[in-house]
């Protein structure tokens, strides 16, 4: 294999910094590529913020920016709102978390986890983060093109998205290259996990965030083909005058289409779903992993139940393949499949229940400590139960019928992903950056990042959950104020929404500005840390267990200086009688 | 107090309503209970295994039942929730028609961005259309102009309905997906383009109310609404031979 | 400078001897037969709309003046002299108010721009449905009070209509030359500057359809009369049989 130590002596600038093949560098660029992405994606909510809080008020400052067809006198118009909408959905997911936590993650610490020089498939690898970076910057492109960007939700149901602008089909060329880049990474995953273990590793040795990624690999090399085969569909449908999504007799604009017709619009949608459910759990897995090794690290103890959780996370990923019609009780679903539906969606949640109760159980007995890192996993725990939770109605279709395409819905997700997923992330940043740099980032500035973004994600995403409840639709331009229950001047409507339903609001996106705000703290920590943060005296300044700590920080081309043996489980620590409170996978003795 | 009020829940205007409520009530005292639960232990376990009050960690942490025991606590409740309450609702009002003489039938279609609700008039029989027959400002359902059924069905933008009779729409839609919801109603159905899906309800409170648009249907969608009024039943009959007696004038638009 | 006077000068001349030059071709249009009953549109979806008007608003498939003149009808020259012309600054408006297009009809050169006001308050979205020019759909909320379009190819005849209120549609015709005119309630219309040939007249109304008719400005201030006359279908039908 290519990949041993001394090919990189000789390596020029582009085969090292841009065209390299090491995983830690791929991993470094897939996660400065999501981390800018993921804030991109994040300011097309704040602008979205505005536009709730106060509809069809000019934006200050920044409004003259955008343009005529944007936002006229700095008013943003329902097209370019739907733009936003449908961008931020596609831009977090699939440009920002999962490259963050699979390919930048994944990529990085994998490898060091099971004691590997590299990726199975090197090459390969570089490849998966070419085809991401060529998917985001054709997603980037395309709100320049005439209509602007796709605008019809990140879902992009036909008939919508076949009759959308041309922002569309970039978005779904978009998609291509980005479903190609996943593919591509999984594979390369699996064969790694698989092959290239080091000495004593087995399987029921892996570290539990090696176990979230495997599944995930499997999740992505399983779910990802039926969007691929759904973009490309639907592709044929704009550029090629198939109608694969397109019924007969459609009347748009009173005007007769010409589509051939005799498609399924719901195809689409099983398509679509196929694959989107699993990804919750793409999203979602190997943030548990991340928060797993942390806990463990920072309680000074076993997980409560390792077995257990490898076994809930195998038979989860196998679940997450058989729920995705819970999206679509409401297309016209009969009693014997929404029953079905309801059923696997009822019994997904006891595998993540007994991942959660299992990591809360760990925390009985330990020696807690509350640095940066624990700070954010111990947030997860209770802020991905909330998003657990508020699944289950939208679980049961009965219930749905009222939460349906709500706030509440949005409440739901976001609660699994932001304050669960993001937190998870942020908890692995700050818990492997002195792996990565050989420095640690700042504890103040880290508190200063943690409390008010936690307490803001709470503001902004527990509102939602009210309005949704008092019946708010989602995706309204003007925030509800068509469903107002009195107009301006007072004259009742038979609307539901209350003044102070809709009033929620300004709560919401002021919460989301001050948590704009306090991620400043962690931009400055994060780049002055990579020059002038503390340097650390050990490779294993967190006196944790698992392989990647063995390693030189940061690790060199090819990771290890000898070839790692592996004696024992992932988080023996505190073993009874032994002489410090951690026993490396690595380390002979105890 | 009344407990059905801690919710932030739209008022209630359908005999059926109170099934969905019950069941959004029961989910969230059981979600409530959990979180509470957990919350509770987190802290307390934080507080008192704190590095500074318990420099030492236990290796074998707990052993209890007492999770397993929530599992399968939770596992019951669910399985009760699914047999008890979801799936009956679902195969007797979801899956199924009203088995009432009375029942109102009519069509709603949807299109970007406004709703056209379609009475069959006095024969009860829905005339023919056909998308060749649209016209945008006389005729926006299509119906044929030589279809002697059509010539007393009526064509609405709101949707004007009884009080205590059950509704039996069906919903189809010109263009793309909308969501047929009527939040007061309790009732959310999806409106596909190329599928004729019926909802159905029985109103339970006279007054103006609203059809909403729950599915994303292009720029104009936050503003797709509509009226849903609900008359006690004479008022009803009254609006139905107004709309009849308007619909009996022969109008001409040249297609004939 | 100097040279820039005497351009200017030369051009005014030469437009002076092109007007003096001109022909006018002018005349009304009336419409024979039953008058149809027209159907009132029903706004009620939207209050806003509802709320504009005492009086029910019919249907705008035929509308007439005293004596049975047409409103809406298009006239223009078929075989108007290809040539480039000079484009119109000042831009065609086309108002939104009280849920209705005003006017319903109207033609525009290419790249001349049309100035699309909103006076209602509510949404609009304006939805051109153009096949050569590019097809647009911009939304008109109630904050935004103008905006201004051009069309970049000639068409004649598409579609303008706003798909939150399906009723409203407006009619639109982008023209390469300036010789067309819209005939208002009182039925007339006049097209001017026309060099000396034989013309041909077409006239267009939306149900309707067209008629053409040859006219020949013989030279200097020819002033032509050319009236048409519609008819109601079912008289054709009558005189077939």
């Amino acid at each position: 294999m290519d990949n041993s130590l001394d090919s990189s002596h000789s390596a020029s600038f582009w085969r090292k910094y841009v065209f390299s093949i090491d995983h830690k560098w791929i991993g470094i660029q897939y996660g400065i590529t999501g981390l800018l992405f993921l804030l991109f994606g994040f300011c097309l909510m704040l602008l979205m913020r505005w536009q709730l809080a106060y509809p069809e008020r000019p934006l200050p400052f920044f409004g003259a920016w955008f343009g005529e067809l944007r936002m006229p006198e700095g008013v943003m118009l329902p097209e370019f709102y739907n733009q936003l909408g449908a961008m931020h959905g596609t831009i977090m997911i699939f440009l920002g978390v999962v490259p963050l936590a699979v390919g930048a993650f994944g990529n990085y610490f994998v490898p060091l986890q099971i004691g590997a020089p590299d990726m199975a498939f090197p090459r390969l690898n570089m490849a998966s983060y070419w085809a991401y970076f060529l998917g985001g910057v054709t997603m980037l492109i395309s709100f320049f093109v005439p209509g602007g960007a796709a605008n019809s939700g990140w879902t992009s149901y036909p008939p919508l998205a076949v009759i959308a602008t041309t922002g569309q089909t970039l978005w779904l060329f978009g998609m291509i290259f980005l479903i190609t880049s996943s593919l591509l990474g999984s594979i390369n995953f699996i064969v790694t996990i698989f092959q290239l273990r080091a000495p004593g590793m087995t399987l029921m040795r892996m570290p539990f965030f090696v176990w979230t990624q495997l599944t995930t690999a499997f999740l992505l090399l399983l779910a990802f083909p039926a969007l691929e085969v759904a973009a490309i569909l639907q592709l044929m449908d704009r550029l090629a005058d198939t109608s694969f999504f397109m019924p007969s007799g459609l009347v748009v604009s009173g005007e007769i289409q010409d589509y051939s017709g005799g498609g399924s619009v719901l195809l689409y949608q099983h398509l679509f779903w196929f694959l989107a459910h699993p990804e919750v759990y793409v999203l979602i897995l190997p943030a548990m992993g991340i928060i797993t090794e942390i806990i463990a690290n920072n309680t000074r103890k076993p997980i409560g139940g390792y077995k257990p959780m490898v076994y809930a996370l195998v038979f989860l990923g196998f679940m997450s393949f058989v729920v995705w019609a819970h999206h679509m009780f409401l297309t016209g679903m009969g009693t014997a499949i929404s029953s079905f539906f309801q059923a696997t969606t009822m019994i997904i949640s006891i595998p993540s229940i007994v991942i959660l109760a299992a990591l809360m159980l760990t925390l009985w007995g330990g020696s807690i400590r509350f640095n940066v890192p624990m700070l954010f996993a111990l947030a997860f725990l209770p802020m991905f139960g909330i998003g657990g939770l508020t699944g289950l109605p939208l679980g049961l279709s009965t219930a749905d019928i009222h939460l349906h395409d709500t706030y509440y819905v949005i409440g739901h997700f976001h609660y699994v992903v932001a304050p669960g997923t993001l937190f998870a992330l942020f908890s692995g940043i700050y818990y492997w950056f002195p792996k990565v740099t050989g420095r640690k980032m700042n504890e103040f500035l880290g508190h200063l990042h943690f409390w008010p973004t936690f307490i803001s994600m709470n503001i902004i995403f527990m509102p939602m959950l009210i309005q949704g409840l008092a019946g708010m639709s989602r995706r309204l331009w003007d925030g509800g104020l068509t469903y107002a229950d009195t107009t301006p001047e007072g004259v009742l409507t038979g609307g539901i929404l209350t003044a102070g339903i809709i009033g929620l609001h300004k709560v919401i996106s002021m919460g989301a500005w001050t948590m704009a705000l306090f991620q400043i703290p962690f931009i400055f920590n994060f780049f002055w840390s990579i020059w002038w943060g503390k340097k650390v005296t050990s490779d294993n300044p967190w006196e944790a267990t698992t392989l990647e700590w063995a390693a030189p920080s940061p690790p060199p081309h090819g990771n290890f200086a000898t070839v790692p043996v592996t004696y024992r489980g992932p988080y023996e620590y505190s073993v009874p009688d032994a002489e410090r409170d951690f026993s490396p996978q690595f380390q002979e003795t105890i | 107090m009344n407990l059905m009020n801690l919710l932030p829940l739209p008022e209630l205007a359908s005999a059926h309503g109170y099934k969905i409520d019950f069941i959004i009530y029961v989910v969230h005292g059981l979600m409530f209970a959990l979180f509470v639960g957990w919350a509770l232990f987190i802290l307390y376990v934080l507080f008192r295994f704190h590095r500074r009050r318990h420099p030492k960690a236990s290796y074998h942490g707990i052993h209890t039942h007492w999770s397993t025991g929530l599992e399968v606590f939770i596992a019951i409740f669910e399985v009760a929730l699914l047999v008890g309450l979801s799936i009956p609702f679902w195969s007797s009002h979801v899956d199924a028609a009203p088995n009432r003489t009375d029942t109102v039938e009519l069509r709603v279609v949807g299109e970007q961005f406004a709703w056209n609700v379609h009475y069959p008039g006095a024969d009860g029989v829905f005339g023919k259309t056909d998308i060749i027959h649209i016209d945008q400002q006389s005729n926006p359902l299509g119906i044929d102009p030589n279809d002697p059924h059509g010539k007393d069905d009526i064509t609405s933008p709101n949707l004007h309905l009884p009080i205590g009779r059950p509704a039996y729409i069906h919903l189809t839609s010109k263009d793309v997906i909308h969501c047929f919801s009527l939040p007061v109603m309790r009732v959310k159905q999806d409106v596909i383009p190329g599928m004729s899906i019926p909802v159905w309800f029985t109103p339970t409170k006279t007054g103006e109310f609203e059809i909403a648009c729950a599915q994303l249907c292009g720029l104009g969608h936050y503003k797709m609404r509509a009226g849903l009024i609900i008359h006690s039943d004479e008022d009803f009959q009254s609006w139905l031979d107004e709309q009849a007696a308007a619909s009996a004038v022969e109008y001409d638009d040249f297609f004939n | 400078m100097r040279n820039e006077k005497y351009t200017c000068f030369l051009l005014v001349i030469l437009m002076m001897t092109f007007a003096a030059q001109a022909g006018t071709i002018k005349g009304t249009i009336v419409y024979e037969g039953p008058i149809p009953k027209l159907k009132p549109i029903n706004m009620e979806a939207d209050p806003i709309c509802h709320a504009k008007h005492d009086t029910p608003v019919l249907v705008e498939t035929l509308v007439l003046g005293e004596g049975r003149t047409m409103a809406n009808v298009f006239v223009h020259v078929k075989n108007a002299p290809k040539k480039s012309y000079e484009t119109p600054e000042e831009p065609v408006v086309i108002s939104q108010k009280g849920c209705v297009y005003t006017p319903h009809v109207l033609g525009i050169m290419v790249d001349q721009p049309m100035k699309i006001m909103n006076e209602d308050g509510t949404l609009h979205n304006v939805h051109a449905l153009c096949k050569t020019n590019k097809e647009f759909n911009v939304a008109m909320p109630g904050f935004r009070k103008e905006f201004t379009k051009t069309f970049k190819e000639e068409e004649f005849m598409f579609l303008m209509k706003c798909d939150v209120h399906p009723w409203m549609s407006a009619w639109i015709s982008v023209m390469g030359h300036p010789f067309f005119d819209t005939t208002g309630k009182e039925g007339t219309y006049e097209i001017k500057g026309l060099p000396p040939g034989v013309w041909q007249i077409e006239v267009w109304h939306e149900r309707l359809k067209t008629q053409t008719r040859t006219v020949k400005i013989a030279g200097k201030d020819d002033v032509q009369v050319a009236d048409f006359t519609y008819q109601h279908p079912s008289l054709k039908k009558k005189a077939a049989k």
